[in-house]
């Protein structure tokens, strides 16, 4: 007996060892949305991965519906589609690629370490001629490397100015600050008028999107990441001046206290419940439920918002059995999703502002068509009339830069280490400057 | 109730094993020299599959070098230890790991012993006061993590509440003004969470301790100090070193709390070195480098737990 056992116990080993230790890169049935990609599954169809980020809680539903809308659309193409969530997605993918297992179509913030890499279709190999035209020009070109475009825009924010006017009035300022002296004297007010119980301006210099704040004051202050030519420039006269502007935020007792981990959801959270009056944010923002009267407006300075575009990108296969099948269903992918349509309803649901004309138009006339996630609240025309109208003047990130993981990382240090004193905003920029351009 | 014996199996057993009749002794005997490896082997594979194969693979890792993507591109040589080495956040997460341990160990014994001494006596309402104890060891490190992170906020945290309406402050206090008091802050919840650990060794430790052995001091006229010092913390040695020990490997390794309240900022002045090279590999993508953290920690560690065995076997040989 116990000889038996002791062969059937060793025997089960030896199967869970072997389930386990199956060739990653060994073509699938694709069954699995994880697993190999571009193959062709059950039957005759091409089953095609998808890795979609998680823009809110009911980004699953509208991704599931999608699925059930496209094949039934497609019968040829098997269509398996997982979200995952901003915090766990580079390290999901990472996973992925060191395992031959990468998706097919991946949605994510950043695709130049992918193109370095060589794993990346260009983007005019998988899409129609009809989908490039609708595509924003200056989306598409923000997505191009040497000329190559390599990923298209799923989706756009911007961010800009929130002022709690209520508040801002109460303290005897009147308007919006247009310049940063301006913003100075109102957190001035708000200070003398609240006290304690009222934060005047919202700062996130965190890991999280201290990046972020590093834009909104570089660019407004005549600065930015790069050149003219498109050559890192973080060392300029004025970067230097916003990054000492932002520590004179801080030393001067205006901003939240602690801004080195406070990320701007908590940020958020505090103006959409009064009790911070003035904060850079995006335009979907304030809480839905939030009574706090409020004015959008231009960042100080310049006036340059931050635009903020997510990718989709679609990864090569060597492996596919069948390589045109596999571009055919890609393309029938893209052609579905920027359906305007599908696309304005998607926007709306999720809150975001359209990368393509036609959608930009749709929105800012039919809003009211498309329901919101999650609620039975329906789009605003206007809301997209005004925000799709600032995009054009929003800068934003380098991403197409192989080196922008390392300024973006830099360029936080930078503010968190000039902030907190231990080195001068000069000596920081020339250091990184150093480091990142040699 | 213990059942008696079968005769028949009594005669089985008693009989010598030198007469039993066996065709192949030696195959027999190898049989039952093999066998309880046999019973091992499924534990040894699951030790090999989910113990070393993920050190083997850090160990790889380390010296390969990794792209941002997750690429690996081949042997690295020493590149990855010689950047990290070149790090100033390096050096300084290696000096807060060792702070961290030591005062998060250190003063959590020292109050845990207290604590567990005073648990044992016998006072109305015990119970109750063991069970709050073991509360913070009971409730999910990121929970308490959290509570606290919000609870020393200096815009909306309770801590500031709190003393604001007992009068105690007239106005917000930062909590958390330099890295120094984040640092203070998490090395404090450090302490909260491990004392009851320590505590219900000390306790389990103080009961097996005779009582006939506090008698015979006390004729002999030992004060409540000499007691203590000459009777208690020597017998509560064994179960000490094993608190210590296995706290030293816990608190080295520990990730939610330092993660949670400051995430290692502000610029990197408060990382211990798992959330540094948590970092490193998940927000700046140096999967190599990462490993080369993991291998420095897991060697550090291997000191550590060589010292517990040794220990270990040490006492059992005193035995």
């Amino acid at each position: 007996m116990k000889k038996f056992l002791a062969s059937l116990l060793v025997s089960a080993m030896a199967l869970t060892l072997a389930a386990c230790g199956g060739n990653p890169s060994s073509p699938s049935n694709g069954s699995n949305p994880s697993s190999g990609s571009g193959t062709t599954g059950g039957g005759d169809k091409t089953t095609i991965n998808v890795i979609i980020s998680q823009y809110g809680n009911y980004t699953q539903e509208w991704w599931t519906q999608f699925e059930k809308d496209f094949e039934a659309a497609n019968d040829t193409v098997d269509l398996n589609i997982e979200i995952v969530s901003w915090n766990d997605i580079y390290s999901v993918v990472s996973t992925r690629i060191q395992s031959k297992q990468q998706p097919d179509i991946l949605n994510i913030s950043g695709f130049a370490d992918y193109v370095a890499d060589d794993l990346l279709m260009q983007a005019t190999e998988y899409t129609s001629e009809e989908v490039q035209k609708k595509i924003i020009p200056s989306f598409w070109e923000s997505n191009a490397i040497d000329g190559t475009v390599w990923a298209l825009p799923i989706l756009a924010s911007c961010r800009s100015l929130f002022c709690n006017m209520d508040l801002l009035n109460e303290a005897g300022v009147t308007a919006p600050p247009t310049t940063w002296d301006e913003v100075l004297t109102a957190c001035q007010a708000v200070k003398d008028k609240h006290g304690d119980a009222i934060v005047p301006w919202g700062l996130d210099i965190s890991n999280d999107e201290g990046q972020a704040a590093f834009s909104y004051y570089s660019w407004n202050f005549g600065g930015g990441f790069v050149d003219g030519n498109g050559d890192w420039a973080l060392n300029s006269d004025a970067n230097v001046q916003a990054v000492e502007y932002i520590k004179k935020l801080i030393d001067s007792g205006y901003c939240n206290s602690a801004p080195y981990t406070d990320t701007r959801y908590p940020l958020q959270d505090a103006f959409s419940a009064g009790t911070l009056a003035m904060m850079i944010g995006p335009m979907n923002m304030v809480a839905a439920d939030s009574t706090v009267n409020y004015q959008s407006v231009n960042i100080p300075g310049n006036g340059v918002g931050l635009g903020v575009c997510d990718q989709l990108m679609v990864f090569k296969n060597d492996a596919a059995p069948d390589q045109a099948a596999r571009t055919e269903a890609i393309k029938a992918f893209f052609d579905f999703f920027y359906d305007c349509e599908r696309y304005s309803d998607y926007m709306v649901f999720e809150g975001f502002l359209p990368a393509t004309l036609d959608s930009s138009d749709n929105l800012a006339a039919n809003a009211e068509k498309y329901k919101v996630g999650g609620s039975d609240a329906t789009g605003n025309s206007e809301y997209f009339k005004t925000f799709c109208a600032q995009l054009p003047d929003c800068q934003f990130y380098p991403m197409q830069k192989a080196e922008w993981m390392d300024v973006r990382n830099g360029v936080i240090e930078v503010e968190q280490q000039v902030c907190q004193g231990q080195i001068s905003a000069k000596d920081a920029l020339d250091n990184l400057q150093a480091n990142i351009a040699g | 109730m213990k059942e008696n014996p079968k005769p028949h199996s009594i005669k089985k057993n008693s009989k010598p094993r030198s007469i039993k009749k066996n065709p192949k002794p030696r195959t027999l005997l190898n049989k039952r020299a093999i066998e309880p490896y046999i019973w091992l082997l499924p534990s040894i594979i699951m030790m090999g599959v989910l113990i070393l194969v993920p050190i083997i693979t850090v160990f790889q890792t380390s010296f390969s070098k990794i792209s941002k993507a997750g690429v690996n591109k081949g042997f690295a040589k020493l590149d990855n230890y010689l950047w990290i080495f070149k790090q100033p956040a390096f050096r300084r997460t290696l000096m807060n790991t060792i702070v961290w341990t030591v005062v998060v160990v250190g003063v959590s014994t020292i109050l845990g012993i207290i604590l567990g001494l005073v648990l044992n006596e016998k006072f109305h309402g015990r119970k109750i006061v063991r069970a709050i104890v073991v509360f913070p060891w009971a409730t999910a490190l990121i929970i308490q993590s959290v509570i606290w992170k919000y609870i020393i906020n200096a815009d909306y945290g309770a801590l500031n509440t709190l003393l604001l309406k007992l009068g105690i402050i007239k106005s917000n206090v930062n909590w958390t003004a330099t890295p120094q008091m984040f640092f203070a802050w998490e090395c404090f919840v450090g302490i909260l969470v491990t004392v009851p650990f320590v505590t219900f060794c000390v306790l389990s430790g103080l009961q097996s301790i005779d009582a006939s052995l506090y008698e015979a001091a006390e004729v002999d006229g030992a004060s409540f100090w000499n007691k203590l010092f000459r009777v208690t913390l020597p017998l509560l040695m064994p179960s000490l070193t094993v608190s210590t020990v296995l706290n030293i490997i816990y608190v080295f390794n520990s990730f939610p709390i330092v993660w949670t309240i400051s995430k290692g900022d502000p610029a990197d002045m408060t990382h211990t070195l798992v959330t540094y090279l948590y970092k490193l590999s998940f927000t700046n993508q140096r999967v190599g480098e990462a490993a080369a953290v993991s291998v420095i920690g897991f060697m550090i560690l291997a000191v550590c737990a060589s010292i517990y065995m040794f220990m270990t076997l040490r006492a059992e040989k005193e035995d």
